[in-house]
């Protein structure tokens, strides 16, 4: 038996028969909505968009970050001798020394002084 | 009835007076010199365009010195005490050193954040109409920065450290295998 479609007339219709495309829309912009509030809350909150280069202003220096700078990873697997802690040591000492190349941020850029706005500085 | 009403008059005009005289203490804290407002608007746009060239490149620093930093700890200090652990060997000290590390490279990571915040901050506020608001932001900044700077220098240490757990490590190991 051929399945029937009954049509109900407008008079019997409730609100929610008359506007469940519009609901449907609006709970979908709705969800939308919430979800990237949620993701820039937590793209905010992380501090990952401090190490968003890509940002307006800071995608100048995104070609910049150090790329080829990779570390021979040490394995967590094997013998420990003289040998294995001489390896260890030869592959900490070569990034040990990297990380401490920099005196990062150092000095004092944001000194009144320096941003010439000292009425001192050029007394 | 009068004297509650009385009272509760007496407390309300003590919190609004001592709320005033807290705000005028503050901005007094705060206050520039006329002439070191003068010269805020009068370089606005450089003072602008020099904190915008140091936000650029404290960004790149921060992703650079904290790659560094985190693949150390990861690649490095992580591996050498789990293979110390596996076997069966005493990493208490490595590890102390390892879990420091960590703490530090935390305290860098959220005190460039309040610093990059601030900065950022201190950009988008109108140094011509608002230059004691953006004095002070920069000065919250500048305490900021110096905090990154401190943790930088930590976590140099703990480098230090962690290499000094190992030969001290190495130095038993010698004598017990012996």
């Amino acid at each position: 038996m051929a399945d029937q479609i009954i049509l109900k007339p407008d008079a019997d219709m409730t609100f929610w028969d008359k506007h469940r495309l519009s609901l449907l829309l609006i709970i979908t912009v709705l969800i939308a909505v919430t979800l990237t509030v949620i993701s820039m809350i937590a793209y905010n909150v992380s501090g990952t968009a401090q190490l968003d280069l890509s940002r307006p202003g800071l995608s100048s220096v995104s070609d910049k970050v150090d790329k080829g700078d990779k570390i021979t990873e040490y394995s967590s697997f094997g013998p420990v001798n003289k040998d294995s802690i001489n390896e260890f040591t030869k592959l900490y000492d070569e990034q040990a020394k990297k990380a401490k190349a920099v005196d990062a941020f150092n000095g004092d850029p944001l000194n009144p002084e320096t941003l010439e706005f000292d009425v001192n500085a050029n007394e | 009835m009068i004297r509650v009403l009385t009272m509760l008059a007496v407390v309300a005009a003590v919190t609004v007076l001592l709320g005033l005289g807290v705000q005028t203490a503050h901005a007094q804290s705060n206050s520039l010199t006329p002439e070191q407002v003068d010269r805020i608007k009068s370089n606005c746009t450089s003072i602008k365009s020099t904190l915008n060239q140091l936000h650029v490149s404290d960004a790149l620093l921060r992703v650079n010195r904290g790659q560094l930093y985190e693949l150390l700890a990861a690649k490095l200090m992580d591996p050498f005490n789990a293979r110390l652990s596996n076997n069966r060997l005493d990493s208490k000290a490595t590890s102390a050193v390892t879990v420091s590390y960590r703490n530090a490279f935390d305290s860098f990571r959220n005190d460039y954040k309040a610093y990059e915040e601030k900065l950022s901050t201190a950009l988008k506020i109108d140094c011509v109409n608002q230059p004691e608001l953006f004095y002070t932001t920069i000065e919250q900044a500048r305490v900021n920065r110096t905090k990154v700077h401190d943790d930088v220098l930590k976590l140099n240490r703990y480098v230090d450290d962690y290499r000094t757990a190992v030969d001290d490590f190495l130095l038993n190991f010698e004598r017990v295998s012996q």
